[in-house]
């Protein structure tokens, strides 16, 4: 990795909202469009 | 359009400008002018991110898109998810704690002077005309549609964002975004159950669904492994992850807008935010379009959808000719009409076989008249972005339609205003405050920056007024853009991710990022959308190896 960002205090005293940490937040994220490509996939594919 | 349609419009541009103004009050600096005073809420930030984004004519053009050609545009921003985690993870930590205005400032801290020159020049090139065509192309469209002329409303759209942009600076930008963007997804559930509502009796959504899927309209997830195919999942997710890490990455227009949150971690959930949401809305866009295509299974189209070259048509093609080429259409569009109700009924191959037929007879009879109107005008003709502007004035409901027609002009105004803004930002901080005058005091500066706005909303106003002269151009300018965003992404990709990385590797690194996507667009017959990442691969390996033999001067004790 390049030269690292330093963390400020406010940075780390911030409530990540919802999910606590950042990353159970980006994982949420990367779920949640998983799961929306396989319904979209669904939606494409579905014998109406 | 009725008067309750054009009073709802007169309204909203009333009520925008107001909005726009009030929201703006008590810049007293430029951080208050270009960041929003670093006060932003990440609700308020994401919203306008995303407004930023939805132009007018993706508004218009998708749902086009998905009437003529079918929903598979959406994988386009497959990669959006993915490249707002990595955003987070890597350049917005930088940008946020440099306290930087512009993102190729921070360039100059992490590499040179001439890096930033350079980074922050191709952006005000290409971002600067391609402005002009933000205003131009819904205007175009909007003054068919409303019986305007195109200077009148390419004033009146590009005067009145310009009014609140000089005002209020980002503050303003931000908060209309927020209102504009409540607009835009209140208009996208409107005209979606509209369109619904007004299939005909016995026709349900699902059978609108079957219709759609027998013409291949629900075809989305194309797996061909082919670079020159458009839109097919891979381009979507990989090549589309690159385009969405240059532009929310890269681009002044989409930086400045997460700079304005009040911490990194309000930055960071704007773009999340966007990362949750994007996608299902470009969908429900998508859709919109395609049960537009379905409504008129069962209402009659137009011959072509732009009603100024329908006129044309009129006037100057042979009668006899045109006359046969609108009844073709017209039996074509009742025999389409009889086999899609067959098919929604049975549901067999051979009813779907045979509506497809219908539906490919239509076209060829619609081809025709196409033929005639580019034998006409002796150029290209293509009438996409007029089919659900057509749609809203011609068939929804008194009120409905003009509140439809502000979404268009809330989709466009939004990204204007962003864009004017990061304009005047790039122009005033990595030019203004570097080469003519760095300590001109906060009044001085405040009254530069708003100069500035003005100056770019006037260059807007004039590239879109020549548009239609100047339409190759604007063309090339716009290919132009394409080549150089991927490259940029590799220089900030040198920049946080290795140590390593010189100066000498950067800039030199950029050149031939764009010389090899030049090389690729012109030589091969690669999809556009694959170019951001031929250009940042090149960089950053490009970058590693000359960094290796000019490695970076050790830093001074």
């Amino acid at each position: 990795m390049g030269p690292k960002p330093r963390n400020t205090p406010s940075d780390e005293q911030e409530r990540v909202p919802l999910f606590g940490t950042w990353p159970r937040i980006y994982a949420a994220v990367l779920v949640c469009a998983l799961v929306v490509m396989i319904l979209i996939a669904l939606f494409s594919s579905w014998n109406y | 359009m009725s008067t309750l349609d054009w009073s709802v419009l007169a309204v909203y541009l009333v009520v925008i400008v107001a909005f726009g103004v009030w929201a703006g009050r008590g810049n007293k600096r430029i951080d208050d002018f270009f960041l929003a005073g670093r006060q932003m809420r990440w609700w308020a930030v994401g919203l306008s991110v995303m407004a930023t984004q939805i132009s007018a004519i993706t508004f218009v053009g998708t749902t086009g898109q998905a009437y003529t050609d079918g929903m598979r545009f959406l994988v386009v921003y497959f990669g959006l998810p993915f490249a707002m985690v990595i955003l987070c993870l890597t350049l917005v930590p930088f940008f946020y704690r440099a306290r930087v205005f512009t993102a190729y400032e921070y360039l100059e801290r992490r590499f040179d002077s001439r890096t930033r020159t350079l980074t922050s020049l191709l952006f005000l090139v290409s971002r600067g005309l391609s402005v002009g065509v933000t205003l131009y192309a819904p205007s175009l469209v909007l003054a068919v549609l409303l019986g305007w002329s195109e200077p009148a409303t390419i004033l009146l759209m590009g005067g009145s964002t310009i009014v609140y942009v000089i005002y209020g600076g980002n503050k303003s930008v931000i908060w209309t975004d927020v209102v504009q963007m409540a607009i835009i997804w209140f208009g996208i559930f409107l005209c979606f159950g509209v369109a619904l509502a007004q299939l005909p009796e016995g026709i349900h959504f699902q059978d609108a669904l079957a219709l759609a899927k027998a013409t291949g309209r629900l075809r989305i997830m194309d797996t061909s492994p082919s670079l020159t195919t458009p839109y097919t999942l891979w381009s979507g997710l990989i090549a589309g992850l690159f385009l969405m890490l240059s532009y929310f990455g890269c681009d002044q227009s989409q930086v400045q807008r997460y700079l304005s949150g009040s911490s990194l971690t309000q930055s960071r959930l704007s773009l999340l935010f966007n990362a949750f949401l994007k996608v299902p809305m470009q969908f429900l866009i998508l859709l919109t379009g395609v049960l537009v295509f379905v409504f008129y299974h069962f209402h009659p189209p137009p011959l072509l959808w732009n009603r100024v070259e329908m006129a044309r048509l009129e006037r100057q093609a042979p009668p006899e000719e045109l006359a046969q080429v609108k009844a073709r259409f017209e039996r074509a569009h009742a025999m389409r009409r009889i086999a899609a109700e067959h098919y929604a009924d049975t549901r067999t191959e051979v009813d779907a076989q045979l509506y497809r037929q219908a539906n490919t007879a239509l076209d060829g009879a619609r081809r025709e008249a196409t033929r005639m109107i580019e034998a006409i005008d002796h150029t290209a003709y293509n009438d996409t972005n007029y089919i659900f502007p057509s749609y809203i004035v011609s068939y929804l409901p008194r009120g409905l339609a003009g509140l439809v027609i502000a979404v268009i002009f809330a989709a466009a105004m939004s990204t204007l205003s962003g864009e004017l803004n990061s304009l005047a930002t790039a122009s005033m901080v990595d030019f203004y405050k570097r080469f003519v005058r760095p300590a001109g005091g906060d009044a001085h500066e405040l009254l530069v920056s708003r100069l500035l706005t003005a100056g770019w909303g006037g260059f807007a106003c004039l590239i879109a007024l020549q548009a239609g002269r100047l339409g190759s151009a604007i063309e090339v300018v716009n290919r132009f853009g394409s080549y150089f965003y991927g490259s940029i992404l590799g220089v900030f990709g040198l920049a946080v991710l290795t140590p390593r990385a010189s100066a000498i590797g950067a800039f030199w690194g950029l050149l031939v990022g764009m010389a090899t996507v030049w090389a690729v667009a012109t030589f091969t017959a690669v999809h556009f959308l694959w170019y951001n990442m031929v250009g940042a691969l090149t960089v950053f390996a490009v970058g590693l190896v000359l960094s290796r033999a000019f490695p970076p001067a050790p830093a001074t004790p």
